[in-house]
């Protein structure tokens, strides 16, 4: 299947047994996030200590793309500072838009490059790090667009 | 309608070999269009008939008195007597050009609802509505300080009639329902429910978005009193429609939208509005477009809506079967009278990655929440995957869309 570009093996994996799965206790930080496209919703609960990531674990209904992406960026960001996971993002959307991009420092993550084929699917990898961001930021809730029809 | 009178033979081969864009691949595989709900293809006579159009007629309409204008307006009008005959409505003066079902159903919510809505007052629907038949009355409640109402499903995805004949008290100002559900197929007893809102003075308006390809259409015999179609979902171009309304309800309301061609006189003083349908078409209509959903129209009746009707049940019971078979499958909406719309979901397995799956197979199905809210919430489902058949589509292609199912169940699994 052509598609095994996108669905490729790690992707799968990542899918099928999420890392950082489940609710984090004492957390410090937590959002929700709703993909409108799907009504998916993803829940993200941080530890932060000395601005660092300490821990995290996310939770929710998802598809394939959303888990896997949610569950590679929490090993990825783990002991990050806002800083640096604001870079990273930055490195990610850049790479969902085809752009020239740093794709050592996303690691695992560089599987989601094959997304500039599927434009319609890119908020599903992207909602992970919306939520997250939201949680580093206050925020209650994140979204990655408008709604659909 | 006629074609039980005079049946028309079917030649389904022929007929999908009508649709040029049938016969592209996508991902390197021949399409299998299973998004027919969404919005239908165009058979090469609507096609051809706007290019015609454009190529040969094209003037604004119900004002020149040149021979293209004469040409444009006779051709955008003859729809009007098209789609009046159509739908068996008494008059054509009662045919409503719209943007679509959206444009149909807010005419009627701010035109005849909001001046009548008062706090207290409800506005019938069911669980089982498209946003479109949702929103806009949440609207003119919101306005007003009415409240919607909703009339309960079976777990099949039936309306529960008895429970919406209880609901339809003397608070309820208006009913409206889907004739066919755009999720789950539902085809609801319209002309039951109209009888039971009808006793009671309770006026009734029919979303027939997904009808309108799929059955007969009948006002009359239905005994609504609004009845709402979209014209790109009956194989004519997007962005046309029309409200059905009894001449009396139209003549009631007042105009939505101002401007050109909906008015007799105008001075700074006063305006005297068009009759109906008129008053209710501000502006330069989309003329090309109803000019093909003319044709749309000649087309549907060419291949016989009983045709199409027989042939989409074979389909569904076909398409339904072969479903059964996939394992961890769950069907949405098991209506007795269905269209041939499956929604279903894979154990394990999310709507969206099934859609961008099965496309990898040139298999086009819609995935998400399909503009239908409550009726997921109703399922407990954020999303469902979605097969909508129209009757260019085959057995063959139902056999391919299986076997791609089956290998994105086992690359995910």
């Amino acid at each position: 299947m052509s598609a095994a570009d996108l669905y490729r093996e790690n992707v799968l994996a990542h899918n099928r047994e999420p890392r950082n799965h489940g609710a984090l206790d004492a957390h410090t930080h937590a959002a929700d996030g709703a993909n409108p496209l799907c009504g998916d919703a993803l829940r993200f609960e941080l530890r932060v200590a000395d601005g660092h990531i300490a821990a995290l674990r996310f939770s929710g209904e998802s598809c394939a793309i959303t888990i896997a992406a949610a569950s590679m960026l929490s090993e990825r960001v783990t002991g990050l500072d806002a800083a640096a996971i604001a870079a990273l993002r930055a490195q990610f959307d850049a790479l969902l838009r085809g752009d020239p991009c740093d794709r050592d420092a996303l690691g695992e993550l560089a599987a989601f490059g094959e997304l500039v084929r599927y434009p319609a699917r890119r908020q599903c990898a992207q909602l992970p790090w919306a939520t997250l961001t939201a949680a580093l930021n206050g925020a209650a809730s994140a979204t990655t667009e408008k709604d659909s029809p | 309608m006629s074609a039980a009178i005079n049946p028309v033979p079917f030649n389904q081969a022929a007929r999908r070999a009508d649709f040029p864009l049938l016969s592209r691949e996508v991902n390197g595989k021949p399409l299998v269009y299973f998004d027919n709900a969404n919005t239908a293809q165009k058979p090469q006579r609507v096609i051809g008939t706007v290019d015609d159009f454009y190529r040969r007629h094209n003037a604004n309409v119900s004002r020149s008195v040149h021979t293209l204008g004469e040409e444009a307006t006779a051709a955008y009008e003859g729809t009007r007597d098209k789609l009046a005959q159509f739908i068996n409505a008494p008059s054509r003066e009662e045919v409503v050009f719209t943007s679509g079902t959206t444009n149909a159903i807010n005419l009627v919510a701010y035109s005849y609802a909001q001046p009548r809505l008062k706090p207290g007052d409800t506005i019938l629907v069911t669980q089982m509505e498209h946003h479109a038949n949702i929103v806009p009355w949440q609207l003119v409640c919101e306005r007003t300080g009415a409240k919607l109402k909703v009339a309960p499903i079976t777990p099949e995805g039936e309306l529960i009639v008895e429970r919406f004949v209880e609901l339809l008290t003397p608070d309820v100002k208006l009913a409206a329902v889907v004739h066919v559900s755009n999720v789950i197929g539902t085809v609801n007893p319209v002309a039951e429910l109209a009888r039971a809102c009808k006793s009671r003075g309770i006026p009734l308006l029919v979303d027939g978005s997904q009808a309108a390809p799929h059955l007969a259409i009948d006002v009359q015999a239905l005994g609504c009193d609004f009845y709402a179609i979209t014209g790109h979902k009956m194989f004519g171009p997007t962005g046309t429609g029309a409200l059905w309304a009894k001449r009396e309800h139209l003549e009631a309301m007042p105009p939505f939208f101002g401007g050109g061609e909906m008015i007799r006189a105008v001075s700074f003083e006063r305006t005297v509005f068009a009759d109906p349908p008129h008053k209710f078409e501000a502006g330069t209509p989309n003329i090309a477009g109803f000019v093909g959903l003319g044709a749309a129209i000649d087309y549907i009746g060419e291949v016989g809506i009983d045709n199409i009707r027989k042939y989409e049940s074979e389909l569904l019971a076909y398409a339904t079967d072969a479903l059964r078979s996939v394992a961890g499958l769950r069907l949405f909406g098991q209506a007795r009278e269905k269209a041939a719309v499956l929604s279903f979901l894979i154990d394990g397995v999310h709507a969206h990655d099934l859609a961008t799956l099965l496309d990898q197979e040139g298999v086009a199905v819609r995935s998400g929440h399909h503009c239908a809210h409550p009726l997921m919430q109703f399922y407990g489902v954020p999303a469902t995957a979605r097969a909508s058949l129209a009757f260019y589509n085959t057995r063959d292609e139902v056999d391919r869309f299986v076997a791609a199912l089956e290998k994105v169940r086992r690359l995910l699994m």
